[in-house]
């Protein structure tokens, strides 16, 4: 019974593998990988107030036309949102998505959301993660929409040089600049429910 | 067609009909193979595998073309269809596909495909056709609440320590010993 | 790796892959005889445990696998998808799945490598699933709110058991080996008694 004997080594040999594969990953640790987050609350509490953590929208119009290196605009709403309108040269990361995604230790991100909440938030994350350039559009795609796309261009206002800038840019992205003889003094923007 | 097991555990396939089929292969080296294929879609995928999701996904599609107003108002088919309702090609489907294909090679290459009804001794062709079609009926419906079948949840959920499919596989065994004693006649 | 998560091939090259895997996947099943429902039946009738050799020799590599390849950083275990857990209608659908294997002799994976091979109560299996399947899917409403239910998530045994990946990893092994051991023993004590 030859085979049978063959067959009976080749199962120790195997069974034996697979306990000592199996003994081993007790001491071997985690399989996973370490994703060390930490959360200095002094540290971050500082940059806020030096809001250092935040870009305007006319900040972050500038360094995409000046073609800022290195730059990458996150968009963490989600897909149906991202589809209808986003950001140029932005790509969708979801929040919960952002601890594993990958950036560079030199990149800039740029996080925005619909007012900003949520991308105020991923900042905090990316920050806990050790990426220190990353900052979040202030008022999210509202105020993209606001100050870059559409703004109000007053013709009466005193620092002509910002008008002309202002439409300049605005122009720049395939936006309409709007007079302010064509909006109303009381106009309120009108605010989405959006986060 | 019978089987005949030897206390060292190798399998042979007799055929009394007198083809030249040749013997199954070492049981632990073939699972050693497919718990590599299974890894294998872990590395190259980020995912496992399930045969019963590509029925269902061919489920859906069926539905769809035969009655689309029903198909779009289960929740269970929504998920495989199109946001547009349009079906799908699944990767579980071409998946499932290619395992068939596979069987199909294997077996040609080793003499064993054969048209066949395999049962036991005791029933007729026509009632295990029936018992077939039947259980498969059943294992559908277990399927679908469990989210998976044997390919589904218990070797890729398995694999991953997910609890869920633990239970599974320890209450769809326990069953399955409880139900054979019934099935005597079908089998033995 | 996952290679797929991280962009390196797209939908096209997936469903290739899906096809790879597919068929060294019913390759294997055939190889082992896990396309003959008589084989599997005696799973069943303790004469021939080669069913439980399989797939727990499947189950123990491939997490082997995946633990070892996640230690050494190779792969990122965090990308693949782990089926969630919900208590009851797994426990429920495992249950109703076991007495439909045992009545049909054959899993879906299975009864496709069996009808490929030209066994017709292969192909009964195969039907009898796509019905199984469509009526209860077309009746999902009436299931819907059991099928959600007892929800806990991605939920693993190590997780429950309060204990490391590896201890869990060895348990499994243990188990299994201890397993086999005892398949054999069962199977010599079944025939020679048959």
């Amino acid at each position: 019974m030859r085979n049978a004997e063959r067959s009976r080594r080749v199962h120790r040999i195997l069974a034996a593998i697979a306990l000592g594969l199996g003994s081993l990953a007790v001491v071997a640790g985690s399989p996973r990988r370490e994703t060390n987050a930490r959360i200095d609350v002094e540290q971050l509490a500082r940059i806020v107030e030096s809001e250092d953590d935040h870009v305007t929208a006319l900040e972050l119009a500038e360094w995409i036309k000046e073609g800022r290196p290195n730059l990458r605009i996150v968009d963490v709403r989600d897909s149906a949102s991202y589809e209808s309108y986003h950001l140029p040269r932005a790509e969708r990361i979801a929040l919960r998505e952002l601890s594993t995604a990958r950036f560079g230790k030199s990149e800039t991100i740029v996080l925005y959301s619909d007012g900003g909440a949520h991308a105020a938030q991923g900042w905090v994350f990316l920050r806990a993660l050790g990426f220190e350039r990353v900052y979040f559009l202030r008022g999210g795609v509202l105020e993209w929409l606001d100050e870059v796309m559409n703004p109000v261009v007053s013709e009466a206002i005193a620092d002509s040089a910002k008008a002309d800038r202002a439409a300049e840019i605005s122009r720049y992205f395939g936006g309409v600049p709007r007079s302010s003889a064509s909006v109303p003094a009381d106009a309120t923007p009108v605010r989405r429910r959006g986060c | 067609m019978t089987t005949a097991a030897l206390p060292s555990g190798i399998e042979r396939a007799t055929d009394r009909i007198g083809s030249t089929a040749r013997p199954y292969s070492n049981p632990y080296l073939a699972g050693i193979g497919l718990g590599l294929v299974l890894l294998a879609a872990f590395v190259v995928m980020g995912r496992g595998l399930g045969a019963s999701g590509a029925f269902a996904s061919a489920a859906a599609a069926a539905s769809v073309t035969a009655a689309p107003d029903v198909a779009r108002e289960s929740e269970f088919f929504a998920r495989y269809l199109s946001p547009r309702g349009k079906p799908q090609l699944d990767w579980l489907l071409v998946e499932l596909i290619g395992v068939t294909l596979g069987g199909f090679v294997s077996a040609l290459l080793a003499g064993r495909l054969r048209r066949a009804v395999e049962r036991g001794p005791r029933i007729t062709d026509a009632a295990r056709l029936r018992l077939a079609f039947g259980g498969g009926t059943i294992m559908g419906l277990g399927a679908l609440l469990a989210r998976g079948c044997t390919s589904g949840q218990a070797l890729t959920g398995g694999a991953l320590l997910s609890v869920g499919s633990w239970l599974f596989i320890g209450a769809a065994f326990a069953a399955a010993y409880a139900t054979a004693p019934l099935l005597r006649r079908a089998w033995t | 790796m996952p290679l797929f998560e991280y962009g390196f091939f797209g939908a096209g090259s997936a469903l290739l892959v899906a096809l790879a895997v597919g068929f060294a996947f019913g390759w294997f099943l055939e190889r082992s005889g896990m396309g003959s429902a008589n084989k599997l039946a005696g799973q069943f009738y303790l004469r021939d445990l080669t069913v439980f050799k399989v797939m727990f020799s499947a189950i123990v590599t491939a997490m082997l696998g995946v633990f070892w390849l996640g230690w050494s950083g190779a792969l990122d275990i965090s990308r693949i998808y782990v089926p969630e857990t919900f208590i009851a209608p797994q426990l429920v659908g495992g249950v109703i799945f076991g007495v439909g294997f045992a009545i049909a002799g054959l899993c879906p994976g299975t009864s496709c490598v069996s009808a490929a091979t030209g066994r017709i109560d292969g192909l009964a299996v195969i039907l009898g699933m796509f019905a199984g399947i469509l009526l209860t899917g077309l009746a999902f409403s009436r299931l819907a709110v059991f099928y959600e239910s007892t929800s806990r998530g991605v939920f693993t045994l190590p997780e429950l058991l309060g204990v490391s990946y590896g201890l869990v990893v060895l348990g499994i092994v243990v188990l299994a080996v201890a397993g086999f051991h005892g398949a054999g023993w069962i199977e010599s004590r079944t025939n020679r008694n048959a």
